[in-house]
């Protein structure tokens, strides 16, 4: 009998890695194989409009980053860029949700609404804000800031203002991913925990603080994790807008990359700074991800 | 009939047929004269294919190959879309055309290119790119296409015909390696109605631009004076730029080979530009291309620009523009240096080296086809459609009546601004030619752009392009 059923499994292991064996397949060869491709490049010079230079290069791509202004610019454009527009999905996101649970109905009206924005392609969002609301004299935006009396401001086109709007734009399209995790959070705490306080005369700060921020923690922590990644490896909306201008106002490292790779032809330093870009995303993500755990245990 | 290929053949059977059954009846006499003139005019759908036939070369010989083109979604490409099924009746070669926006033909054709897929045997080639393509033998030398008897007849295809400076910028070292098609120059366009009302001429110097524009500027009423391409891109702000730049008297490389970016004159050039939009444009201009610059002065709130005379499409069009019959035209002012210096821009079609040698002889045919005079008259004036071309590669084309009278009508002057500068204003390095043009011109475009909007000042934007330059041509 025993031996008849380590058979059977032993089959079905057979089996079942013949199943899952294409699809592995595919997944390799349309993740891991061109993963492995980058990081093979990043140590070679490919440089298409030097094709005589073509060879291995080691560490060298590595090295001239280091002493690269523009990337240096780039990667603090990329933190400033990350961090601003991630804590402001969270703070206004938190705050959307924390108002919706006040009111007594209809809040599916303002999930539906809540998911319009991310549903949009980021290229589309990007287009959609250059021409319709941040245009000068044209757009909506500079529409009101007129109407406010602060004059005319040239959002896209000046260095300061061109990565405000790109961290506003998409801090628009991706709150409502931040607002429906939490409000989806809130909406599963438990009651007999704020009777009990309100019981023990907590007010409402006191409430939140020592209540609802430590048990929705698991909540924010994947809604940090989720938009930090994403936010370190944006691209569309802001190629469509600033295209990483003015100059290089808004180039992150994501689009100095690109430039590197697709205008300028150097493959070999375009995948360098790529790798970095992962790595940098990795050990982000990873330092969350050990936080969240270390702080659960 | 013997050369009446499989398309005629089945009317000239019907017809046949009809006469042999009604003989008797005497109808075949009214028959016969159907036949013939269906023979005689050998009309493709939209041209007459005897003119092409009358090339001393077999148009068949590359029959049955299939060939894709990537080209750009303009209305000169789709013209030639239109009428290609005359291409397949007269070669057999089955030529698809693969619409691509501008944004993206470059690096499609050299990822393409580059891994030698052969995806696309011809592709619309910015002239810029043709150093690269030869520095890694992407494209073949047209030489031995034109030089081959069996492949051209030039007595008939008349490769000189073409704009020289075309001719000129698609060549590398004295060899062709793309053959022009459609092409423009940029020229000065100014609001006829502004400039008669304030008493102004067009500039002939680059100050008198400047000071008709300031003159002309009336934001309160919605009026600026001038507009330039300020978006960032080798194919914008660095399309505009390098006019500038060689009117001010400036050498991208100096006598040993060097390139300089900020000499004195490019310091000069970039300040003019700079102090003009800064000035003068409407706000966002930075981020302007020729489309935005069109539009608004169609609009009527530009009084004027340079930019490819091709734009007279959109500001003559009164389906767009509130300022048709307003509009004049004038060559660029003359700079500094005394020189007056358009663009010499066209999209020309190369051969990908990565074919098989039917595929580039069909290739070659297709070139042949859609640069000859036959086929540029037939997507230009003698076009059915809405859209008639204004960038005809030919010098006879350009002296056409017809071609003319369907020109003329963007406004005062046009053709002669346009021809003129054509034949005077072009300039071979007119932009910088090398294999890494895509990057440096990219930098231009940055440093350019940066200064526009004051990230940095004239000369560290043109300084850091220079030092940036070096170890692009270092690698």
């Amino acid at each position: 009998m025993k031996q008849r059923r380590g058979g059977l499994a032993s089959s079905e292991q057979g089996f079942a890695l013949l199943m899952v064996g294409p699809g592995l397949l595919a997944l390799i060869l349309t993740t891991t194989f061109p993963l492995a491709y980058l990081i093979w490049s990043s140590f070679q010079n490919i440089n298409l409009a030097m094709p005589f230079l073509n060879g291995f290069a080691g560490m060298e791509n590595y090295v001239s980053m280091m002493s690269d202004g523009q990337f240096w610019h780039s990667l603090k454009l990329t933190a400033i860029y990350t961090l601003s527009s991630v804590f402001l999905q969270l703070a206004i996101g938190l705050g959307l949700a924390l108002l919706v649970m006040q009111i007594p109905k209809g809040q599916w009206l303002f999930r539906i609404a809540a998911i319009l924005p991310i549903v949009l392609a980021p290229v589309v969002v990007g287009l959609f804000w250059r021409t319709l609301m941040l245009a000068p004299e044209f757009g909506i935006v500079d529409f009101i800031v007129r109407a406010l009396g602060f004059g005319s401001i040239n959002w896209l086109g000046s260095p300061v203002p061109a990565l405000v709007s790109v961290i506003i734009i998409h801090t628009w399209q991706w709150t409502p991913f931040a607002f429906l995790v939490l409000l989806a959070s809130l909406a599963s705490l438990p009651p007999d925990v704020f009777e009990a306080a309100r019981i023990d005369r907590a007010n409402a700060f006191q409430r939140f603080i020592y209540i609802t921020l430590p048990l929705i923690r698991p909540a924010i922590v994947i809604v940090v994790i989720m938009r930090s990644m994403i936010a370190l490896s944006a691209f569309a909306a802001i190629f469509a807008t600033t295209g990483g201008g003015p100059g290089t106002a808004s180039e992150i490292l994501n689009l100095y990359a690109y430039k590197t790779s697709f205008v300028e032809l150097n493959f070999g330093y375009g995948s360098a700074l790529a790798v970095s870009l992962l790595i940098i995303t990795m050990g982000v993500s990873g330092i969350l991800f050990y936080l969240r755990t270390a702080r659960r245990s | 009939m013997t050369n009446v290929d499989g398309n005629r053949k089945k009317p000239t059977g019907v017809t046949r047929r009809t006469a042999l059954k009604t003989a008797a009846s005497g109808l075949a006499l009214l028959a016969a004269p159907a036949t013939v003139m269906r023979s005689a005019h050998a009309a493709g759908k939209h041209m007459d294919l005897d003119s092409l036939r009358a090339a001393k070369i077999d148009w068949r010989q590359a029959e049955g190959s299939k060939i894709t083109i990537g080209v750009i979604p303009a209305g000169y490409f789709k013209n030639l879309e239109a009428v290609l099924s005359d291409f397949a009746e007269l070669t057999g070669v089955e030529a698809r055309l693969e619409m691509t926006p501008p944004g993206q033909i470059r690096q499609k054709a050299v990822l393409d290119l580059s891994t030698g897929t052969g995806t696309w045997a011809s592709h619309s080639a910015d002239p810029m790119y043709y150093p690269l393509y030869v520095a890694n033998n992407w494209v073949d030398p047209l030489d031995g296409y034109l030089g081959n008897s069996k492949l051209t007849d030039n007595d008939w295809f008349q490769y000189e015909d073409i704009l020289a400076g075309w001719r000129g910028v698609t060549s590398v070292d004295g060899k062709p390696y793309g053959i022009p098609y459609d092409g423009e120059a940029t020229i000065q366009v100014y609001r006829k109605d502004v400039f008669d009302k304030l008493g102004l001429k067009p500039a002939e110097t680059f100050e008198q631009f400047t000071s008709n524009a300031g003159a002309a500027h009336d934001p309160d009423n919605r009026l600026w004076g001038a507009a330039l391409r300020g978006f960032k891109g080798a194919g914008q702000n660095m399309y505009i730029y390098p006019s500038i730049f060689r009117a001010f008297g400036g050498e991208w490389f100096d006598g040993s080979g060097k390139m300089t970016v900020n000499s004195p004159e490019a310091v000069a050039a970039l300040e003019w530009y700079i102090n003009l939009l800064n000035n003068y444009a409407p706000k966002g201009v930075e981020n302007w291309n020729w489309p935005d610059i069109a539009d608004a002065f169609g609009q009527g709130t530009v009084a004027s620009y340079i930019d490819a005379h091709g734009s007279a499409a959109v500001i003559a069009n009164p389906e767009k523009s509130k300022v048709v019959g307003k509009i004049g035209f004038a060559r660029w002012p003359k700079g500094p240096s005394g020189k007056r210096v358009t663009s010499i821009w066209n999209w020309s079609f190369p051969i990908n080296s990565a074919l098989s040698d039917k595929d580039k002889a069909a290739t070659w045919l297709f070139i042949q086809w859609a640069a000859s005079r036959e086929t540029q008259i037939a997507t230009s004036h003698a076009f059915p459609g809405a859209y008639k071309r204004t960038g005809a590669n030919r010098t006879s084309v350009w002296a056409m009546d017809d071609y003319r009278a369907v020109l003329g009508s963007a406004g005062d002057n046009f053709i002669s601004a346009t021809t003129t500068s054509f034949a005077e204003d072009t300039d071979v390095e007119w932009r910088p030619r090398l294999p890494q043009w895509p990057a440096v011109g990219d930098t231009m475009a940055t440093a350019i752009q940066a200064s526009l909007v004051g990230q940095a000042t004239v000369s560290d934007a043109l300084n850091e392009a220079q030092r940036k330059i070096e170890g692009i041509l270092k690698g």
